[in-house]
């Protein structure tokens, strides 16, 4: 396990899911809220709960447990829809939004933090790094890879 | 950010589920009463609309717009298309203020689930409720694809 050295700050959220959790720039979340109702989809794809009313927008719910592979899970009464800004280069209205079976808690990464080995992480293209926090596995989305099966061209 | 839409909507119940149509897309709307009831089990249609010389298919669908038989639809909307119109049975449909429809943009994440592209182009946001908007081509491309029998 390489254990970086101590750099920048970042402000982080740690966002439980279930059977893992991830870890993403604060400034990458919208807003935190509480379940609601999800209007499905017909025909979508199976990552893609639904989609739920936000201010004036409709923003997709996503399970990011699916595109791991694994098994969607209903939201719990404790659980929170986190939303998330557009991804760079969509337009502004793109926001979108996935379940956490709890509230998102911060995070202030300094670097120090080590980063998991290869062997630690789902073998998913969703996933770009680990990093072991207070001795916990926290999976950093790659963004990127989620904006291509987001967007197909 | 692209909101407003001047048309007016049509709001579609299938399935227990509301679903909007552009109405500037041209429909008709016709009673159960005035179309042929499919009474074979066989077959995608639900019903026809008997024209002089041919007859107009009528689908019914469940919430998720799969095929499906029931019978508590009292009216079917059949929307302009070539080479003929085809129809939607509803359980209610309601022309909406133009005042109460304000679209958002909507596309569905993940790619097209038909050659026909995505079957929504918008939806209305009120608060917590929402309506996805059918885009009209793809509704009937749709409808047609379920075929005439």
């Amino acid at each position: 396990m390489k254990k970086p050295r101590a750099g920048p700050r970042l402000h982080s959220l740690e966002v439980p899911l279930d059977g893992s959790t991830l870890l993403v720039p604060s400034a990458a979340v919208a807003e935190v809220i509480n379940p609601q109702s999800v209007a499905p989809v017909p025909f979508s794809q199976p990552w893609l709960n639904g989609v739920i009313g936000w201010r004036t927008l409709a923003v997709q719910v996503i399970s990011f447990e699916s595109l791991l592979g694994a098994t969607p899970t209903a939201p719990t009464a404790t659980g929170k829809i986190v939303i998330f800004y557009p991804l760079g280069g969509r337009k502004d209205w793109e926001f979108f939004a996935m379940y956490a079976t709890a509230e998102p808690r911060p995070q202030l990464l300094d670097g120090s933090q080590p980063v998991a080995e290869g062997s630690e992480l789902p073998d998913s293209p969703y996933i770009a790094a680990g990093l072991k926090v207070d001795g916990r596995l926290m999976l950093i989305p790659d963004l990127e890879e989620m904006k291509k099966v987001f967007y197909p061209v | 950010m692209e909101m407003a839409d001047a048309n007016q909507y049509l709001r579609l119940q299938i399935g227990g589920v509301s679903y909007l149509l552009p109405s500037g897309s041209g429909y008709t709307i016709e009673q159960r009463e005035n179309l042929i009831t499919n009474k074979s089990p066989e077959g995608n249609v639900a019903a026809w609309q008997s024209l002089r010389s041919s007859r107009l298919p009528a689908y019914c669908l469940d919430a998720m717009l799969r095929v499906t038989r029931h019978h508590n639809w009292q009216r079917a909307v059949f929307l302009e298309a070539m080479p003929h119109a085809v129809g939607l049975a509803v359980d209610e449909v309601q022309l909406l203020p133009r005042a109460d429809t304000v679209i958002t943009p909507f596309t569905p994440l993940g790619n097209i689930p038909t050659r026909l592209g995505h079957l929504f182009s918008g939806a209305w946001v009120k608060g917590n409720r929402l309506m996805l908007v059918f885009d009209p081509k793809a509704i009937v491309s749709y409808l047609q694809n379920l075929g005439d029998a």
